[in-house]
């Protein structure tokens, strides 16, 4: 407790640090809830400036990015169906049908509450024990528990957002084929960059670096979103989306106790997992939401618990994800690589001896993550009964700004004008996938994932001696392949007799 | 569910099951080009018995098992006379056809924004973004000469002054004569700083 107050007295005793702290509270938010850029944007941006910090202002500012702006992102995620992150985009299936509906308020206001419950928890979490967490996750997950991880992950979220299971299951796999395209995590063999197709030679650097997933994103939900309802206006059968400023009420909020409590279990625990992070966290949360709901036919229609579910384990994992890069020097994602850098910068080195040698940092860094979560609260609270308002503007006003946030956010990537075509094309595909019934949230999440997934297997494969029954050797690895081959057994046997559950998402 | 009724009631037995086996060879063509394309790098990895092409293999057979599983499900459903699945109720049924006007416009939506970006590397995205924001209003049906000029001033200003004066994004200039009009509109936006 004492170095938690002594963090928190050098973030507030400081007017330097409580500046960077609030620049990195509203910054992470806003940058969050603008299509088309996001937290990663702002610390590409912020950066190069970090030379000129002291250290423990430079990681405690992207510490707090982080957690405002996997909460920003819902923001767009609730209003335009547009998730401003990869791990918003459960938030989409249910946060934009209540928008549809006129509860946008109630949408944001319980993205608000939960994200900083998830965000609290996950800091607490942090604080009590990440020397112990980082020793166990060290120890318990190699090469085959992450691969199982994900296999399961993938097996219990790959119909989310889809018409049916196979449905489901065709886009995750469209996903990790793409993932594909690029060098190959083993060798380095390039793929995909040059081949003859119909009698079509061709040949791409481009491809050789394979396809980033940041304008697959903004291509799948903000181009095709843009498209579709553009398509509803030439129809003229668009419905404006009423602004509604309700807050979900205290009933409300104790009804999905235990989701929240489940989805903090599963955010902080897949938070841990370098690489695997806030998007699993999000996609299991409200996968497992469903799973246990007693309104599970409402999931996918604009039911509160799905907004809950994805917004609480997505915040949950930003506290976890600390955890392996401070005691292991593990990044997790592309933001916690950017503070890897500032360490790096910086000449320091995360590892267990931080904790001796940079306690100030440590602490300072905590203790901002704590607090930038309760403040979300407020800073949430302002933001919902206001950014609602942006409803009230005809879409056909916002669409052309929308798209163009989009262009600037995929060209700004890597400066090449071919990730805005890829956006456009990943557009036009996602919207047809829409009218089909396939899922480009599956695709997202075989794409985020692929590339992870495929070195996992082959690392595993390479310590097991190519016996795929040694993953029921290790036992984490044995129950989580187990129940991600009953989930699918399952699944597939409830599509044949043509159970309706995971068509009503898409209804 | 019931977009896809009325079009089944006068219709031939085996144009219902067409659907389904268009789509199944559909997915079995896109698996057999990537399948196809593996072979330009297959090549041994030392100590990795796999090699680069066993995971993007195993993931097209993966694929066209659900492609066939999705498709015997469908067929097995249409058998027992159930309605084939139906797209999603994102796009509800016009009462009338669409006229040939209308028809454009729906082209215009998905071709409008790649004239814009077949546009951008020789015009420049300071000359070519008002013309396609301009453009899109009106594909959008927006007609108030106020909101044209309006939401294409604002848009343009904010991102200018957002991108080009604070954030430095090097967005693409164009070819020569549009080359120096871009980089004069640049340094516009970066008066004073």
């Amino acid at each position: 407790m004492e170095p938690f107050i002594a963090g928190t007295l050098n973030l507030f005793g400081d007017p330097q640090a409580l500046m960077i702290f609030v620049l990195g509270l509203v910054g992470g938010m806003l940058f969050g809830a603008i299509p088309g850029v996001n937290m990663l944007t702002l610390g590409a941006v912020l950066l190069p400036f970090t030379i000129s910090m002291q250290p423990e202002h430079a990681v405690m500012l992207f510490s707090v990015i982080y957690c405002a702006g996997v909460f920003g992102g819902a923001i767009t995620a609730i209003l335009f169906n547009i998730p401003g992150a990869p791990e918003n985009a459960p938030t989409c299936f249910d946060g934009y049908p209540m928008t549809q509906r006129g509860e946008s308020g109630k949408a944001i206001g319980a993205a608000v509450s939960c994200s900083a419950i998830g965000g609290v928890a996950s800091a607490v979490l942090m604080m009590t024990a990440t020397g112990a967490i980082a020793g166990w996750a060290v120890r318990a997950f190699g090469p085959q528990e992450i691969f199982a991880l994900i296999f399961f992950g993938l097996a219990v979220s790959a119909s989310i957002g889809a018409s049916t299971l196979w449905k489901g299951w065709l886009s995750v796999f469209a996903g990790l084929l793409i993932a594909t395209i690029g060098t190959d995590p083993v060798g380095g063999v390039p793929r995909f960059n040059e081949g003859s197709l119909l009698g079509y030679e061709y040949s791409s650097y481009y491809l050789s670096a394979g396809i980033h997933f940041i304008p697959m994103i903004l291509g799948f939900f903000a181009v095709s979103e843009v498209i579709a309802q553009a398509m509803n206006i030439a129809r003229g059968t668009r419905e404006r989306p009423k602004a509604g400023l309700e807050f979900p009420s205290v009933a409300e909020f104790l009804a999905v106790r235990w989701t929240m409590l489940r989805s903090i279990v599963i955010g902080f625990f897949a938070g841990i997992l370098p690489g695997i992070g806030a998007t699993l966290a999000a996609f299991l949360g409200y996968s497992q939401a469903q799973r246990w709901s007693r309104n599970r036919a409402r999931f996918g229609k604009g039911e509160l618990e799905g907004v809950v579910a994805s917004e609480t384990a997505n915040n949950a994992a930003t506290g976890a994800a600390m955890i392996p890069l401070l005691a292991l020097g593990l990044p997790g994602g592309a933001l916690t690589a950017m503070i890897m850098g500032i360490f790096q910068i910086h000449g320091m080195e995360p590892g267990p001896l931080i904790f001796m040698t940079s306690g100030d940092l440590v602490w300072i860094t905590f203790a901002a993550m704590f607090w930038a979560n309760l403040f979300i609260v407020f800073l949430g609270w302002v933001q919902t009964k206001t950014v609602v308002h942006i409803l009230r503007v005809p879409f056909r006003w916002l669409a052309p700004g929308i798209l163009l946030l989009a262009i600037v956010g995929a060209y700004a990537l890597r400066n090449l004008f071919i990730d805005v075509w890829v956006m456009f094309l990943a557009g036009i595909v996602g919207y047809v996938m829409r009218t089909t019934g396939y899922s480009a949230a599956g695709v997202v999440l075989g794409l985020i994932l692929g590339k992870l997934g495929e070195s996992a297997f082959s690392k595993s494969m390479q310590l097991m001696d190519y016996d795929m029954l040694g993953f029921f050797e290790r036992p984490i690895a044995g129950v989580l392949i187990a129940l991600g081959i009953g989930a699918i057994v399952v699944s597939i046997v409830n599509e044949i007799r043509g159970a309706p559950a995971p068509k009503a998402l898409m209804d | 569910m019931s977009r896809s009724l009325p079009a089944q009631a006068g219709a031939p037995a085996y144009a219902r099951y067409r659907a389904p086996v268009l789509e199944w060879a559909l997915w079995m063509a896109l698996v057999g080009a990537v399948y196809s394309q593996t072979g330009y790098f297959d090549t041994e990895i030392p100590e990795y018995a796999f090699g680069a092409t066993g995971w993007p293999r195993a993931l097209c057979l993966a694929t066209a098992a659900g492609a066939t599983g999705q498709l015997l499900t469908r067929l097995a459903a249409l058998r027992r006379g159930e309605p084939a699945v139906a797209s999603p109720a994102n796009a509800p049924v016009p009462a009338t056809p669409p006229t040939l006007w209308e028809q454009a416009k729906r082209l215009a939506i998905f071709l409008f924004p790649l004239l814009y970006l077949y546009a951008v590397p020789t015009l420049g995205f300071y000359l070519a973004t008002p013309v396609f924001v301009l453009g899109l209003l009106l594909i959008l049906d927006v007609r108030s000469p106020g909101a044209l000029l309006g939401v294409t001033g604002v848009v343009c200003a904010l991102v200018l002054l957002l991108f080009t004066r604070f954030f430095y994004v090097a967005l693409p200039v164009g070819q020569p004569p549009f080359y120096d009009i871009n980089n004069a509109i640049i340094v516009i936006a970066r008066m004073g700083l």
